[in-house]
């Protein structure tokens, strides 16, 4: 792992809330969650993935509703016309990997801001090259789920969305990213994963909204000014199943300002956004960087079964996470490594024997 | 038909081929058919021009952009039809027209009705209908075969096959886009079951004769228009033997693993196609490579796709089609039973759906 920070922040805890830094670094006594948690209704404590969408909505809805109190209560405050969840819902990922956020999340935070507020709802994501945002929400089940709230699902992708530029700019750098209009209109909660990225970055809050602008600058920076200039009220890191480099079952919540949920996202990973000191000077200098204050506004719980076991030991859960996700990859591609083609190649036309085409070029279905 | 085919057989430089479709699994046919020292590959056809652009980098003379026109136009003796299922009866069709003998990439068809109209075409064209049920192709099946016919764990009253993969979604990283037609009940003819279950099918009865389906019941892991997931109940009559069969498209398959499970229970032990498969896939591919780089050396036959054993299957089982065909022979898996192992899917289809009605059990998850 790399420069591992201290991680702090702030612990549910059952009819009230104490703010009560948690050093995972420093070997302070470790809590017992049971004894904070509000509890989930759940009767047989288990690790077990539930496959009944609504039950897994039912044990998700009173952790949300803690995790991300602060942030309802703002919204119910402020009033906003439109809320709109961004899921990680890049592709039709069974959501027992981790790959995906689950829908079940999603449906119990609708759940929740329908009862809590008075804004329209909407889901958006975007389509890719590989597949379409419908078609992915389609096999993730998310159009019956959306419509129990009435919410909307958008395709950032879609010709018709009205865009705007937005310049992210200090002395030396300057991002361009163009933004739906609507995205930047609404107040936006960003459901990420923990999970990591093709490319083994941490796919966190921001990378989640960088998917929904067009910009063409790299990835970091994209993901930098896509969330300043959609400027989201939170975070809600669905961590209930986590990919490190299998799926685990961390049956966790973490919400708090985006920044500060992808710094806890890229530590848990194994991942520094300061081990670039270059891109983290970059960052610093775009007022982007993530201060370790930050930090301590994250709010964490335990959600389903984990969250009613007894003698949980939630200094113990966030270093089991750590060691279960510390250095997290995807599984390694179908396409064989160029050196490797190469040599099949020769030996093929010495040997006489036909080149399998899984080491060609690929194309078709 | 032999004679006919004899007959038909054009040009002195072996059996002139074309190949339909050119994707994942054509152009290992096609690649297959280019190694064939008897077969001369004429022209390939696919609606991609990326895929065709493959082709003609494997060595094909001419492509295509429509199979039809490729029927048309080449004079063929057979022809590969890799193309869609919802594209089989069609092709079918025209190959007949042209007198055009055909190996079809399973499932034969979307249905049986659909299996019957192509094979009664086929009938009275005269052409012969071959099928590409490559299980039985396979080292590791080819070997439980062989030491259940020798009587080495006596009578075996259970047997259970699982094949999984991760179907037309794939895994992480996404590297290409999902076709849509193998979820598309319409075009394909159902899911995991006409995918995967129909090669198992085929390769209980190679090995215990007429299956009889008792009970049945798939799934979806996803909210996909398909069946992810099935399970089947049979039964073997001849041998008493009960089987349950699991096919399923939801799991990450990491090649060169390839979950393809058979175990055949018996009196005295266990045969497995597992202890047919080598140790260690690497050292054996390396095994088989040096040992086609001697073969050239000494003019002796190389295997081809020697190193990758499934690939190999399907070399082998188009190659005994074109022995066949050459032959004036019977294709060694022909439309019957590309047929029959559709009449088991579709019984164990009705048998899912008679469960699903009456609620008695729910094996499959939903989402």
């Amino acid at each position: 792992m790399t420069g591992a920070p201290v991680v702090r922040g702030t612990v549910i805890e059952a009819g009230e809330r104490i703010d009560d830094d948690i050093d995972t670094t420093d070997g302070t006594e470790p809590r017992d969650l049971r004894s904070g948690h509000s509890g989930n209704g759940n009767d047989a404590p288990t690790r077990r993935w539930n496959p009944d969408i609504d039950a897994r909505m039912a044990a998700y809805e009173p952790s949300v509703e803690d995790v991300l109190s602060p942030t309802l209560d703002e919204l119910s405050t402020a009033d906003p016309e439109r809320i709109t969840l961004v899921p990680d819902a890049h592709y039709p990922f069974h959501p027992s990997t981790g790959m995906v956020t689950d829908p079940a999340l999603v449906g119990a935070t609708l759940s929740l801001l329908d009862d809590r507020t008075d804004a329209e709802l909407a889901v958006a994501g975007t389509s890719s090259a590989a597949i379409a945002f419908e078609r992915t929400t389609d096999y993730l089940g998310y159009p019956s789920l959306v419509a129990r709230t009435g919410a909307e699902l958008v395709d950032c992708s879609d010709d018709d969305l009205e865009r705007e530029r937005y310049v992210l700019t200090n002395d030396d750098h300057a991002v361009a990213v163009s933004v739906p209009v609507r995205l930047r209109e609404s107040a936006v909660i960003t459901v990420p994963t923990l999970r990591p990225t093709d490319a083994g970055a941490f796919a966190g809050g921001r990378r989640t909204l960088a998917r929904l602008v067009d910009a063409v600058t790299d990835a970091a920076a994209t993901a930098v000014a896509a969330t300043r200039a959609i400027d989201p009220r939170g975070s809600l890191l669905d961590a209930t199943t986590a990919y490190g480099e299998s799926p685990y079952a961390a049956n966790t919540l973490f919400a708090g300002p985006t920044p500060a949920v992808d710094t806890l996202g890229e530590s848990l990973l194994g991942r520094s956004s300061t081990a670039d000191r270059t891109r983290a000077a970059e960052l610093e200098a775009m007022g982007t960087a993530d201060s370790a204050s930050e930090l301590s506004t994250v709010r964490v719980t335990p959600v389903g079964p984990t969250a009613d076991a007894s003698g949980v030991d939630f200094e113990q859960h966030l270093a089991t996470l750590r060691k279960r996700l510390d250095g997290a990859s995807l599984p390694p591609s179908d396409a064989t490594h160029p050196a490797v083609s190469a040599a099949y190649r020769l030996y093929a036309a010495v040997g006489g024997d036909a080149v399998p085409p899984q080491l060609d070029a690929r194309g078709g279905h | 038909m032999c004679s006919a085919i004899r007959s038909r057989l054009s040009g002195s430089s072996g059996l002139a081929l074309g190949v339909l479709g050119v994707g994942n699994i054509g152009m290992v046919h096609l690649k297959s058919a280019l190694s064939m020292a008897a077969v001369d590959v004429r022209a390939a056809a696919d609606a991609m021009p990326e895929n065709r652009n493959r082709a003609e980098r494997a060595g094909v003379a001419r492509t295509y952009d429509d199979y039809t026109t490729l029927l048309d136009a080449e004079e063929l003796d057979a022809a590969v039809v890799a193309l869609p299922p919802f594209l089989h009866a069609d092709a079918v069709e025209r190959a007949a027209e042209n007198d055009i003998d055909v190996f079809v990439e399973k499932p034969l068809a979307r249905s049986t009705e659909e299996a019957d109209r192509l094979l009664e075409t086929a009938r009275k064209a005269g052409i012969a209908v071959g099928v590409d049920h490559t299980l039985r192709y396979q080292p590791d099946m080819i070997g439980v075969k062989s030491e259940y016919e020798d009587g080495t764990v006596g009578h075996v009253p259970y047997a259970s096959i699982t094949r999984l993969n991760d179907g037309p979604l794939g895994r992480p990283p996404v590297e290409h886009a999902p076709p849509s037609w193998p979820l598309d009940a319409d075009a394909a003819g159902g899911g995991s079951l006409l995918e995967l279950g129909i090669h198992c099918f085929d390769v209980l009865e190679w090995l215990f004769g007429d299956l009889e389906v008792r009970d049945a019941t798939t799934g979806t892991t996803l909210d996909i228009p398909v069946e992810d997931a099935a399970t089947v109940l049979l039964r073997a009559p001849e041998t008493e033997t009960t089987i349950t069969l699991h096919c399923g498209s939801y799991q990450w398959e990491q090649l060169p693993e390839v979950n393809t499970r058979l175990r055949l229970e018996g009196v005295t032990g266990t045969i497995s196609n597992q202890d047919h498969l080598p140790g260690n896939f690497y050292a054996s591919a390396a095994k088989s490579a040096l040992s086609n780089v001697a073969s050239r050396v000494t003019g002796s036959e190389s295997d081809v796709f020697g190193p990758t054993f499934y690939l190999q299957a399907h070399y082998e089982a188009l190659s005994a089609f074109c022995d066949a065909i050459r032959n004036g022979d019977r294709p060694p898996v022909d439309g019957q039973d590309g047929k029959r192992s559709l009449e088991l899917a579709e019984t164990a289809y009705e048998l899912a759906a008679a469960g699903d009605d009456t609620e008695l059990e729910t094996m499959e998850v939903t989402r």
